[in-house]
């Protein structure tokens, strides 16, 4: 078969190229929510145990934090998937979709917890003591002074956590979700032919990848313009 | 210019301080009245940062009491936010904001305190900078500026909150020797205006001709207080007047 024949027999007949979009469009979705909930608990365990560490207030609610980043980081995305799809809504079903966010965004929270939490850590205690002689309380010297200095400072880990987190998202197949990865196994299935759709699903992984990275790259150049240039 | 018919702004009564079994305040008492201008010296690792930090509990005693215009703020009910808010601090590094430009650094405080409205705290910010003559810096960064500049900027960002006093902890020791003149000239126009201050400082130039009383501390005590020209021309205590033949 030429060239030709193999890409239209992979992506054109019976409109298979609607396995890849359909997938696409799956794994972006899930990506997108999966960082919300990701940057929401990450943030919010962080700030948890930095104030626990910097002040001792929080001991019930750090004990929580420290035993979900433990379990959450001790074992397998994967596993964690599948507990949460067969075992976690084994009654009621929200939708795998739901289920992938949950999962991908509760797994998330933990590798961005301890980014931020790093940040938090690295601003010098002289930022701190400043906002509170100003008349600042702790939260406020946390909104206004620490959290978007330590932002910036974590942005790289930060990013590279998320493009690890839509690359993982290509397990989501294993909860029967067509996910791009899936999609593009659906066509190898039926084509027999696995080069051009894993192929094609490889590029599509990629061209997201170098695009995300081209955007942090100028927002951390935007965020870096206090700094000497 | 005697303040001693002022009101007491700061009231210590035997203060200590002690980081685990490490006594570093042992039981100060003074009173620092409005207008007063209070230098204070002494060795390294004396406790005097560690005093003037208690004033505004970025130290939090762990015996004795500290009246600030007549409330004990060392009381855990009182809101020690609001103190703070009456009592400026100027950091031996500066501690500006790296985030925000200059004039963000002035106007933070007033702005998201509900002090000013945002144009109010612009137009402080503007004649903040004007007097602590660095109006041109207004947009740029702290990170642009000399470290002289930078703390003409931390006691501009002190002042605009309208402070009753202000803490200086070592503000010229981080800075290159020809930074320090600016730092301490525009510290003597605040003085001469009237602002109450608290200096922690090893510019005994400064605490002959600016302050109205200087204040010696070793080994977590006051050894010594008296006017400046008595002070530097009488010691009495034997380890002042060592320490005075060291620095002199």
């Amino acid at each position: 078969m030429t060239f030709a024949e193999q890409f239209s027999q992979n992506f054109l007949e019976d409109s298979r190229w609607q396995f890849i979009a359909t997938g696409l469009r799956n794994t972006l979705i899930i990506s997108l929510f999966a960082v919300l909930i990701g940057i929401f608990l990450g943030f919010l365990v962080a700030i948890i145990r930095s104030t626990h560490d910097k002040t001792g207030k929080f001991k019930f609610l750090n004990l929580i934090c420290k035993i979900y980043l433990t379990v959450i980081r001790g074992t397998p995305v994967m596993v964690q998937l599948l507990i949460m799809y067969y075992v976690v809504f084994v009654t009621v079903d929200p939708g795998k979709m739901i289920v992938a966010i949950l999962a991908f965004g509760i797994n998330s929270g933990a590798y961005v917890a301890e980014i931020v939490r790093s940040g938090i850590m690295s601003i010098d205690q002289g930022q701190f003591e400043a906002g509170r002689s100003l008349g600042f309380n702790y939260a406020q010297t946390m909104i206004y002074i620490i959290i978007p200095q330590a932002f910036k400072n974590v942005l790289p880990a930060l990013a590279n956590e998320f493009i690890v987190l839509l690359k993982e998202t290509s397990i989501s197949g294993y909860i029967g979700l067509m996910d791009l990865t899936r999609g593009g196994d659906i066509i190898r299935s039926q084509t027999y032919a696995a080069l051009f759709p894993l192929l094609a699903v490889a590029v599509i992984y990629l061209v997201i990848v170098v695009f995300l990275t081209y955007l942090v790259g100028k927002l951390e150049r935007r965020l870096r313009n206090n700094e000497r240039s | 210019m005697s303040a001693v018919n002022e009101p007491v702004l700061i009231d210590v009564q035997g203060l200590k301080k002690s980081f685990g079994s490490n006594m570093v305040l042992n039981g100060i008492s003074t009173q620092i009245r409005k207008g007063e201008v209070v230098a204070i010296i002494g060795p390294s690792g004396c406790g005097k940062s560690t005093f003037l930090r208690s004033l505004n509990l970025l130290e939090i005693p762990t015996g004795g009491r500290i009246l600030f215009e007549g409330t004990d703020i060392t009381d855990k009910s009182v809101n020690v936010d609001r103190m703070r808010q009456k009592i400026g601090m100027v950091f031996q590094q500066f501690n500006l904001f790296p985030h925000l430009t200059i004039k963000k650094n002035i106007m933070l405080a007033p702005v998201k305190l509900g002090i000013m409205t945002r144009e109010q705290a612009s137009l402080r910010a503007d004649e903040l900078l004007k007097r602590v003559g660095l109006p041109e810096k207004a947009e740029e960064y702290p990170a642009m500026l000399s470290g002289g500049q930078k703390q003409r900027i931390a006691i501009a960002r002190a002042l605009a909150m309208n402070p009753d006093v202000m803490l200086f902890d070592e503000p010229t020791s981080a800075l290159d020797p020809e930074m320090v003149g600016e730092v301490l000239e525009l510290m003597k126009e605040l003085a001469e205006d009237g602002m109450t201050m608290v200096v922690v400082t090893h510019e005994m130039g400064f605490a002959r001709e600016v302050a109205t009383r200087v204040m010696f501390i070793d080994d977590g005590e006051i050894k010594e207080e008296n006017k400046p020209e008595i002070f530097f021309a009488q010691p009495s205590n034997q380890r002042l007047k060592d320490f005075l033949s060291k620095v002199l």
